[in-house]
């Protein structure tokens, strides 16, 4: 092994950095060992701290110690370096960064970009001579592999690089960038072909080295093996391990709650955040610039217009900042957000990623940021030198989300961070990707099976699911024999490959994983574009009626042409578009701290009992779990002996839920605080009728499902029916007679026992996977979407997604993009992993149910949740406030 | 199977039947509309992999719906085909020959864009935009009734064109669509015959009757 320190690469990059004053942080020069060794691996680090350069430098390092004498006169040498980075945005910055490098090293490689904006001309001059370095999106790297000819590009390859591969990771890009680099590896030529030309480098040597950089998540190890699964399988077990490098940054963030002045007992979502906007204007004033996080595009809308009403001074330096508005202007306020002539930026997760904006001093998180990983990475965004502390305010939508600040620290104080469960076999992609090779060069099944099972995703994938999918691109699956003229894969002489020229273009329009709603465009009337709306929003709309997009009332005219034609409005109210989607359900790590920071609460506060208390112990003896002591302190008395008092200890350390105390003494006094190791329900009535209120903290979607599943299970003891709603805490069934709940027969109604079979008896999965089939059909190539700008041309080959549904599943029920659709149904909309682990943790806790007397404070939101369907949001706000006076009166 | 429904219009029994057709009993007539023939062909050819059962299944509906009634005459309001010539039309050729007796008009739509020859083979009667039996009128689109002579105007007409489907609100934000037979004053609109098409939603006024297909059955809103 070659020592780093002492080679003429190391000296050069050195020497170069020591001019700008910089010296190389450990975990580059960590890096940069692993790559002169030949290994691959991940960087872990947050964004704006040299990961690129950990990298980038590293590459060169090993190309100048490989040609030392010539390393600044050798050029178009082919690709060297592929850098595959999730979005297209990110691209020219990271492009300027490693020209300087080159520039000022004086050498004669060349830094290329290949994505949805590269030009043609630009795209041929790849094609002829490849960039040394080429920056490029899944999309287009798949794009690449669907050229004739395509090894050809990679031949020279020394290096892969995956940056963002925690946001890849766990989505259906990701897949697509495991199934490139397998392709990539496969293309390598075998040792024999080499030796011809007179190379001696061992074999291990000759794949492409795999490095991925990654932020901080809490399954980095995994990260790492699905990114270099194809080298682990072409070397065998045995072979090198991977590397992982940690930036030892030690990031400080600090976490600041902005507390309303008073705690409302009965908090509920929604009103809470807007009224304390208020408290924003100091610290926008007061810091250069502020970047303002709300979860969905449309309360992002209405924070806009409320910190302009707020605070009209700050029109014109403030700007809204989110998916659906024109690509143009979001530039426009990226490039304004560089220069540092913004004050704030209300935006969305359109601003979780990409380069870093140096002028950034604050961060505020409005409501719930549903995870942890999401919280430390949007903190991330302000304080930039790495010494710097990181602060980020948070600011609830309803004063219990003040509890979740709180887990949030203890999160950070205890480094848990959430993971990202990669894909496994997504028919889709593979579909796709097997259209992409027969465009190409063609592809002959055996070797490239092995390919394909040789990453992550696929590993699984058996020989019967393998002759499955080949039956179905080359037969086209059901089909009438002589009646039939399917066309897709032909084989000729065992190579499968798509010939007609029609069928090629239209999967090469097709490539890529990102599906959209549809949209529609939104245009003044006068011309001038503002961005983009879902069209079923639209079709809701009639001529004359005002809503917000882009921070402005526009009132809708007609459609024309695909395009929504508008005209500003001085109307005082709007409608607030609700994009669909984009509705995160609390994380299984924040739902975690959640119960384990109400544990603390529980502790330190124990009231009186009511009389109708039942506490129910778990029948099962073995393994019942206690909540772990270093949530509990040890100076604290329990004492529940006088009536209504309330013993405080100093145990509530965070100010977020010392303010809170009122809200949990009435929580305690009506009913219960759940300790770690329970599970509380509360069995209430009101003249609605009989409520069971479960509070499991396991985010919406597990709530969902299981509100469904335990409906049916109940209804098998007493026929009997349900209304649900549900929040991230928390859980409602409401019937209209009594709900037969009790010590019982509580744990038998949450066994995981049968599982699978109640859930398909108790959700309407056939609705769940129509909507999932719609992505699938998309990327699986059953929908065309037709040639921009030449819909109307393709309009006999329309088929709306939900039809092909119902076709399929009548005459082709086992499809195997059907069937995917039903499993990513249960993956991911039902979480049944994590319905499954919360069962089998129940069963292991205390069920504690109460029957208070009233509403209490955590069920009162759950209860707002489910008016809000059937009423306006003013009526809302005034039946709210009604029920709030009888509460506390 | 649900048995046919009795809907009289102008003193003429029509039955409506939850296989997507109506039989005018009079006239011993099968009444259809947006068959679409050779959809799925016309996708597979493309290279999109639709399950050609659903083509297959529709003939077979037709067939035992001829048989059913035991007609005289088949009147379709217009897309009998889908798109250009494919092969599984070829199927549909067998199978006239096996119904030589039976009269088939078509009344032009949009989709109805084969030669001249192909509809001679299959001894189809293909009238240009509209075929008048008064008091009934037979046209593809019901925005071509605007263009009838004032004569004509009071004739009470059978269209298809729009594959009309009625929304269902049901428990929950759940709203189911299922196809329909609309039935106005002055017109009625006829569902698509063939399963392999969507559904556009209508909105009945207070004095139309819908009949909804959910399933094999019809729901009388």
């Amino acid at each position: 092994m070659q020592l780093l320190e002492g080679t003429q690469g190391f000296n050069i990059i050195k020497q170069w950095l020591l001019q700008k004053n910089r010296e190389p942080f450990t975990f580059q020069s960590g890096t940069w060992q692993h790559i002169i060794n030949g290994e691959s691996g991940l960087v872990n680090a947050p964004t704006g701290c040299g990961k690129t350069f950990s990298v980038f430098l590293g590459a060169l390092i090993d190309f100048i110690n490989k040609h030392p004498d010539d390393y600044q006169i050798q050029k178009k040498i082919g690709l060297k370096l592929l850098w595959i980075t999730p979005l297209r945005a990110l691209a020219k910055d990271i492009g300027r960064a490693m020209e300087e490098v080159i520039g000022e090293l004086g050498m004669g490689w060349k830094i290329g970009i290949r994505n949805g904006d590269t030009d043609i001309a630009e795209r041929n001059r790849q094609k002829k001579q490849m960039p040394e370095v080429l920056i490029i999106t899944p999309e287009s790297l798949h794009l690449l592999l669907a050229q004739k000819g395509h090894a050809e590009f990679f031949r020279s390859l020394h290096l892969i690089a995956v940056d963002e591969w925690h946001e890849l990771l766990g989505t259906k890009r990701g897949v697509q960038v495991e199934l490139a680099i397998s392709r990539i590896v496969g293309l390598t030529p075998q040792p024999p072909l080499l030796a011809e030309r007179g190379s001696c480098i061992s074999e291990s040597r000759m794949y492409p080295m795999v490095w991925g950089i990654s932020a901080t998540i809490g399954n980095l190890e995994e990260a790492t093996s699905v990114l270099i699964a194809p080298l682990s399988a072409r070397r065998g077990v045995g072979g090198e391990a991977s590397q992982i490098v940690k930036a030892d940054m030690n990031k400080q963030i600090e976490v600041e709650s902005i507390l309303p002045d008073e705690i409302e007992k009965y908090p509920w979502a929604g009103h809470l955040g807007i009224k304390l906007a208020y408290k924003l204007i100091p610290i926008i004033l007061e810091s250069k610039t502020t970047l303002i996080f709300i979860n969905t595009r449309g309360m992002s809308e209405t924070w806009y217009q409320t910190l302009l009403n707020v605070c009209p001074e700050l029109a014109g330096s403030i700007a809204l900042h989110h998916g659906s508005i024109d690509m143009e202007l979001r530039t426009w306020i990226e490039e304004n957000l560089h220069k540092g002539t913004l004050k704030a930026v209300v935006c969305t997760s359109s601003l979780d990623l990409g380069v870093d904006f140096r002028p950034v001093e604050t961060v505020i998180q409005v409501g719930s940021p549903k995870g942890v990983a999401r919280f430390l990475q949007r903190a991330g965004r302000s304080g930039h030198s790495h010494d710097a502390i990181s602060k980020i305010w948070f600011l609830p939508t309803h004063s219990l989300e003040l509890v979740e600040a709180a887990a949030l620290k203890n999160a950070m104080a205890q480094d848990v961070v959430e993971s990202r469960q990669p894909m496994m076999l997504c028919y889709d992609v593979l579909l796709q990707y097997l259209n992409t090779l027969a465009i190409s060069d063609g592809f002959v099944p055996e070797s490239t099976y092995d390919e394909i099972v040789s990453t992550h995703c696929y590993k699984d994938l058996s020989q019967e699911e393998w002759r499955m999918i080949l039956y179905f691109i080359t037969q086209g699956g059901q089909a009438l024999q002589q009646y039939d003229e399917f066309r897709k894969i032909e084989i000729e002489d065992g190579i499968y490959r798509i010939t007609s020229r029609k069928v090629a273009m239209r999967h090469r329009m097709h490539i890529g994983t990102i599906v959209s709603d549809t949209m529609m465009k939104v245009k003044f009337m006068t011309g001038g574009y503002i961005g983009v709306i879902e069209e079923y929003f639209i079709s809701r709309l009639e001529p004359g009626d005002v809503f917000t997009l882009a921070g402005r009332h526009l009132e809708f005219v007609m459609i024309k042409d695909m395009t929504a034609l508008v005209r500003k409005s001085n109307a005082k109210k709007s409608i607030v578009p609700s994009w669909q989607g984009g509705r995160m359900p609390l994380s299984a790590n924040l739902g975690k701290m959640l119960r384990a920071t109400l544990d603390s609460v529980s502790q330190s506060a124990v009231g009186s009992r009511q009389s109708t208390v039942s506490i129910v112990t778990p029948s099962v003896a073995e393994g019942r779990q206690s909540a772990p002591d270093s949530y509990r302190d040890g100076s604290q008395q329990i004492i529940g002996s006088s009536p209504l008092t309330i013993h405080h200890s100093p145990l509530t350390k965070h100010p977020e839920l010392e303010i809170l105390r009122p809200l949990f003494d009435l929580q305690e006094e009506l009913s219960h605080v759940p300790k770690e190791n329970e599970l509380l329900i509360e069995q209430i009535e009101t003249k609605d009728g009989f409520h069971l209120f479960v509070y499991p903290f396991e985010g919406r979607l597990v709530h969902e499902a299981m509100a469904a599943i335990l409906a049916f299970r109940i209804s098998r003891i007493h026929p009997i029916t349900f209304s649900f709603a549900m929040n991230d805490y928390g859980f409602e069934l409401l019937s209209d007679q009594p709900i037969p709940v009790d010590d019982t027969n509580v744990y038998e109604l949450f066994t995981p026992d049968d599982l699978l079979n109640d859930i398909q008896r108790s959700v309407n999965s056939t609705e769940m996977a129509r909507r999932k089939f719609r992505d699938i059909a998309v990327i699986g190539g059953l929908i065309f979407q037709g040639f921009p700008g030449e819909q109307k041309k393709a309009r006999h080959l329309q088929a709306s997604a939900s039809l092909l549904f119902n076709v399929f599943s009548e005459y082709d029920p086992h499809n195997v993009l059907l069937r995917q659709a039903y499993q990513e149904v249960l993956d991911q909309q039902m979480e049944e992993v994590r319905l499954r682990d919360m069962l089998n943790r129940i069963q292991h806790s205390n069920i504690v149910i109460r029957f208070p007397q009233q509403l209490t404070p955590f069920c009162f939101p759950i209860k707002v949740d489910s008016m809000r369907e059937d009423l306006s949001s003013e009526k809302l706000e005034d039946r709210v406030r009604k029920m709030q006076k009888q509460l506390v009166e | 199977m649900q048995n046919p429904i009795l809907y009289t219009l102008h003193h003429n029994s029509f039955w409506v039947s939850p296989e997507r057709c109506l039989f005018w009993e009079e006239e011993n007539t099968l009444i259809v509309a947006d068959l679409h023939l050779g959809k799925s062909g016309h996708f597979r050819k493309a290279g999109i992999a639709v399950p050609q059962g659903i083509y297959k299944a529709d003939l077979q509906r037709l067939m035992a719906q001829l048989y059913l009634f035991k007609v005289d005459r088949l009147i379709i309001v217009g897309d009998l085909t889908h798109s250009t010539e494919n092969k599984e039309l070829d199927l549909f050729i067998r199978w006239r020959k096996d119904f030589s007796l039976l009269h088939i008009d078509l009344v032009t739509g949009n989709h109805d864009i084969l030669q001249d020859s192909w509809y001679e083979e299959a001894d189809i009667k293909r009238l240009e935009w509209k075929l008048v039996i008064p008091p009934f009128i037979f046209l593809h689109d019901l925005k071509s009734k605007k263009k009838l002579a004032v004569n004509e105007m009071d004739l009470y007409a059978f269209t298809g064109h729009l594959h009309p489907g009625i929304s269902i609100k049901g428990s929950g934000k759940q709203s189911l669509r299922f196809p329909c037979f609309y039935f106005a004053k002055e017109y009625c609109v006829l569902p698509a015959f063939s399963r392999f098409t969507g559904t556009y939603i209508v909105d009945p006024e207070k004095d139309d009757t819908v009949f909804a297909i959910v399933e094999d059955r019809l729901v009388k809103l």
